[in-house]
């Protein structure tokens, strides 16, 4: 029982098989396959209502799946309650016990387990230590501040090593600040812990930063799941090229010409690896590479501008609707000015025309990273 | 012009005063209704036509009416004749509230009802009607009326039927003005030579052996009432009935019966002899037309007027020449009472009769309720009636007590007086001190009159000792006596260490049961999913909208113990019926089960709304660290319902600890006094102990200290427990 904490993790994988669940008529969740591996840092994100919370209070066992099968460490655990499967769960809004002290709301899980007093003591002193809380232990949650609180939460699940972590959203209620603050400690955390992790949120900055992979949601169904990195570089569909990424990914509808892709007042040359395409497609271009240039294919009126320090973002209205492009420091945009735009060499994503499946993405990575890591 | 016009005007009206009043009214007060009351208007109608002088009638309720009379004639706005029982002539008379009979001939009346109204060789009032009780027989069931008690238990076995619910004969056993019949048949006296009550006599003994003889060979029922009497004979479940004039009027009309007299006792050869009361018109010993009020006292209470009593009234006149009368004559249930009263002796109107009362339904339940043999109930009236008849305290000097105040006085002003002038005039510092002043001023008003003053007023009353009307300061005494427990030990009911051991019991099984249940019923609600929710909370709010003094009389009649639903349920299980007020186990249960069904909805509410300010995810951290339901329970609502319960808690423990109504009317302090509580053991000593409000008041300021304790107490605990939930 005094072993270190990052021990105790075989078997601490986790199986979602043809995962269905409605509440009364609706539908949340419409069949999700999932594996995260032993010791995996997995993020689910997607927009509000894809289910994603959903799932998490399903793998928790404070739900019942209408369909398909829980498996975590490689046992069935659709029928058996969230006590006994070993998982620990972090709470949006922390939900630490009022009435007792910061000691006690720690201890509280492994007192229930009847563990040894002593046992109790040491495991909770570690884990305030670990988290920076020792000063705090007598203390009552509304004698604390929401970064401690979290920490608390953090603490509860951590004390008690259990098989699996469940985060839900845990940092949604933090100022920007803090947020970036307790992001770096998560990190470090799973460095240490070595356990494995289910991290829900809707915010893709965590979820670039913090995951080992990566699970985009979308309408119930899982869109893509994979390192960040591929989702950014390679994305499946339309959905989530457009949510990892900010600004978010520019899409431009375009028909087959010859050799280059023609829309509503633009024309962009089509790239030499293209197989045969439908006549219809959807383009996308990051912001990041698009540049503001003297002449260029895009041209328009700039609708708005965002000056973050060392570059900027103009929002531009062309004949194909809202774009939006990236400006390095030096160069002068103003709201107003006519201004022409140009991607970056081979900067094309290609898209079915109904955004449904990927047809192409570019072959450059390395550059497309530092747009990641932009605070949103 | 204008001076003289005032001076004339004076003058006319200090003359209208001086003449003789005969055009102004004389007031007569009563507490009639129906065709009683129309008889007096006719009567004194019949007077104002012979004598001219009007007659201005008040009806008055029978409950205030004797303290109206105190309160109104010693101040001379009273009126100048009323109409009232005899029995409390003694304390009018103790009172100087009545005059003597000056116009009153003797043979004109009944002799016995001329005895009923003599104090001290005077006779005091004009006798107008009699009541006493008789028997009434169902012609039908009942063909030859019984005339001896032999007679009585030959017919007895053929008329019942204990497991059909019909009985020979039906009375109200308990109630010692029924009881006092056979006592008096069996020869028994109820005041020995020097007038004081002696309850431990043969004839006692033989009276309640004989009553008791009848109940136990279910010859007539258990623990009857009037309505139970009432509903018996007319339902024709019951062959004979005990019961006074006022029966007649409530007898169904398909029911044939005959009035007659209460059969000799065969032992004695003695005629059971109930009490007869004599209804009497006084005159006001502040009357200021002393003449013209006997005048209309005295006609009323003979000849023509005495006749439309009869007739339309229905009363049974006390004046000899009535009965000469064809239509009295004739009147079947006014002969046949009238015969029945032969053998009635007035209820004696001495302040002792009114002491007897108590000890004599003790007595009366320990041997018909209860185990108690007949020879050893006269005892136990006997202890009764000593402890309740207290030694009169001796009189205390109150200048110790007026020079304390006067000390406190004199130094509350030194100490307001020498301390610094405020930096600022009271004006400047409360600039709308007058504005706030008339915001509080109504509720002020409500509180000073409600609660203050009368607090005021018992406190000081407490101090001194009431008996007759006379007040005379005792200083601590009352106190003394109650906390020393003098004349009863520690442990028998009367004593006020017991009623407090009882109080506190019941308060602390009340809140407890009241808060479980409350608290379980409240968990099973919470829950979303349980349909009608809207139906159980209305079904479980009834009990608390509905007037608690129905509920009480609700359950008490479920604890019947013959007639009751709750023994009908225990019989219909197989189990024996419970006599629930003979025991104090069982008497204080009945009590507990229905205050808890008047209690638990308050609880369950505040309950109920705590629950549903935890938020779901506490119990769903809970549920994932490991805790099963009972321990979610335990860990987690129940500390966190602590700040609100808390408060309910304490609320309920103050009005239960004060909770007259369940005591008074369920239990009615049975068995023997062992299940009343504090306040109802005032009331008590206030209005059923010959009205002595010091010893009284002295209970309530006790009551007071008690809770004025429990109040600091729990504050504390409230304080300590206010920083929970953040």
């Amino acid at each position: 029982m005094s072993s270190p904490l990052n021990a105790e993790h075989d078997l601490s994988e986790v199986t979602l098989s043809g995962i269905k669940k409605s509440f009364g008529q609706n539908p949340i969740v419409k069949g999700v396959d999932l594996q995260v591996g032993e010791g995996e840092f997995l993020v689910m994100v997607g927009p509000s209502g894809c289910g994603k919370t959903t799932l998490l209070r399903l793998i928790a066992g404070l739900e019942q799946v209408d369909e398909g099968e829980v498996r975590i460490g490689g046992v069935r655990v659709n029928d058996i309650p969230p006590r006994d499967r070993d998982v620990a769960m972090v709470f949006q809004s922390y939900a630490l016990y009022p009435h007792m002290t910061v000691r006690e709301n720690l201890a509280f899980g492994l007192t229930l387990r009847k563990l040894p007093a002593a046992e109790i003591a040491s495991r909770v002193q570690e884990v305030a230590g670990m988290l920076e809380l020792s000063h705090l232990l007598e203390r009552k949650p509304k004698a604390l501040s929401g970064g401690q609180r979290q920490r608390v939460a953090m603490g509860r699940a951590i004390v008690r090593r259990p098989k699996v972590f469940l985060f839900d959203e845990p940092l949604s209620n933090l100022d920007t600040a803090l947020r970036v603050q307790m992001r770096g400690e998560l990190a470090r955390l799973h460095r240490r812990l070595g356990a494995t992790m289910l991290y829900v949120t809707h915010d893709q900055v965590e979820a670039m930063t913090l995951a080992t992979r990566v699970a985009v949601f979308n309408g119930g169904l899982l869109q893509q799941v994979g390192p960040p990195l591929d989702l950014y570089n390679r994305p499946a569909n339309q959905f989530v090229a457009g949510f990892l990424g900010s600004p978010a990914m520019n899409f431009l509808e375009a028909s087959r010409q010859g050799t280059g892709f023609t829309g509503r007042g633009f024309t962009l040359p089509c790239p030499a690896d293209v197989p045969a395409y439908p006549n219809r497609v959807l383009l996308g271009l990051r912001p990041q590479d698009l540049r503001v240039v003297s002449q260029g294919p895009l041209a328009g009126t700039v609708d708005a501008v965002e000056r973050l320090g060392f570059d900027g973002y103009a929002f531009v209205t062309t004949e194909a609707g809202l774009v939006a492009a990236r400006f390095d420091k030096g160069v002068s945009v103003a709201v107003g000015d006519t201004v022409h735009l140009a991607p970056v060499s081979d900067a094309l994503h290609i898209f079915s025309a109904d955004g449904a499946a990927a047809l192409r993405h570019p072959e450059q990575q390395a550059s497309l990273n530092a747009a990641a890591g932009v605070a949103s | 012009m204008k001076p003289w016009l005032a001076l004339a005007l004076l003058l006319t009206a200090l003359g209208a005063r001086a003449a003789p009043g005969d055009a102004r009214p004389l007031k007569l007060w009563h507490a009639y209704r129906g065709g009683e009351e129309s008889a007096l208007v006719q009567a004194t109608g019949l007077f104002t036509s012979k004598t001219g002088i009007p007659v201005e009638l008040l009806a008055l309720p029978y409950d205030a009416y004797a303290a109206k009379l105190t309160n109104a004639i010693p101040h001379g706005v009273g009126p100048d004749v009323f109409i009232f029982n005899h029995e409390r002539l003694r304390n009018f008379h103790a009172q100087h509230l009545v005059a003597p009979a000056s116009g009153l001939m003797r043979e004109d009346y009944f002799p016995n009802a001329v005895e009923a109204l003599e104090v001290d060789g005077q006779v005091y009032g004009y006798p107008m009607s009699l009541k006493s009780l008789a028997l009434y027989v169902n012609t039908k069931r009942v063909p030859h009326v019984p005339e001896t008690t032999n007679a009585l238990l030959t017919l007895l076995p053929a008329l019942s039927d204990a497991d059909a619910g019909r009985f020979g004969l039906a009375y109200e056993s308990g109630d010692f003005y029924f009881h006092a019949g056979f006592l008096f048949g069996f020869g028994g006296a109820l005041f020995d030579d020097s007038g004081r009550a002696s309850f431990d006599t043969q004839g006692m003994a033989r009276s309640l052996a004989f009553v008791k003889g009848l109940q136990d060979k279910r010859f007539i029922p258990q623990e009857a009432s009037g309505a139970l009497v009432k509903s018996l004979f007319n339902d024709g479940r019951a062959a004979m009935a005990i019961s006074g004039p006022w029966f007649a009027g409530e007898i169904a009309s398909d029911v044939d019966y005959r009035v007659v007299g209460l059969p000799v006792v065969s032992e004695t050869g003695l005629p059971i002899q109930p009490f007869l009361g004599v209804e009497t018109a006084y005159v006001s010993a502040r009357s200021a037309r002393a003449e013209q009020a006997q005048a209309l006292a005295r006609f009323i209470s003979l000849g023509e007027a005495s006749r439309v009593r009869a007739t339309v009234g229905r009363q049974i006149p006390a004046d000899v020449a009535a009965y000469t009368l064809r239509e009295v004559r004739e009147d079947t249930l006014i002969s046949s009472f009238r015969e029945a009263a032969r053998h009635a002796t007035p209820m004696p109107n001495t302040l002792e009769m009114a002491r007897v009362w108590e000890p004599m339904k003790l007595a009366l339940r320990a041997v018909l309720q209860g185990g108690t043999a007949p020879e050893d109930a006269g005892a136990l009236a006997d202890r009764r009636y000593r402890a309740l008849h207290r030694v009169r305290p001796p009189e205390a000097s109150p200048l110790p007590w007026l020079g304390l105040v006067g000390m406190v006085a004199l130094g509350g002003s030194v100490w307001v007086l020498r301390r610094p002038a405020a930096a600022h005039p009271f004006r400047r510092r409360y600039p709308d001190v007058a504005r706030a002043a008339a915001y509080l001023a109504p509720a002020a008003a409500g509180l000073a009159v409600l609660v203050f003053i009368p607090f005021a007023v018992g406190l000081g009353m407490s101090l001194f000792h009431h008996e007759a009307g006379e007040y005379s300061f005792v200083g601590l005494a009352n106190f003394v006596d109650i906390l020393a427990s003098r004349g009863y030990r520690i442990s028998e009911p009367l004593s006020f260490y017991f009623t407090l051991a009882v109080t506190l019991l019941w308060a602390l099984v009340n809140v407890v049961l009241h808060v479980s249940i409350g608290l379980l019923l409240a968990m099973l609600l919470k829950n979303p999913l349980l349909k009608l929710r809207g139906v159980y909370r209305v079904l479980l709010i009834i009990p608390w909208a509905v007037p608690n003094y129905i509920t009480a009389l609700m359950w008490k009649g479920m604890f019947h113990r013959q007639f009751g639903a709750i023994n009908g349920l225990l019989v219909a299980l197989g189990l024996e019926p419970v006599s629930w007020f003979t025991r104090f186990s069982t008497a204080f249960a009945a009590n507990v089960v229905t205050n808890t069904w008047l209690g638990f909805p308050f609880m369950m509410v505040v309950a109920l709304g705590a629950l549903q300010s935890i938020p779901q995810e506490l119990y769903e951290a809970a549920e994932v660290d490991g805790a099963s339901q009972w321990t979610q329970f335990r860990r987690i609502t129940l500390p966190l319902l602590k700040p609100a319960m808390l408060p309910a808690v304490i609320l309920g423990s103050v009005w239960t600890f004060n909770m007259f109504n369940i005591i008074y009317l369920v239990s009615g302090g049975e068995p023997g006094g062992g299940t009343d509580i504090l306040v109802s053991e005032a009331f008590r000593w206030a209005f059923q102990r010959n009205e002595q409000y010091g010893f009284a008041a002295a209970y309530s300021v006790l009551i007071f200290v008690v809770l004025l304790g429990w109040s600091a107490f729990t504050r504390r605990l409230t304080r300590a427990s206010s920083e929970v939930v953040g």
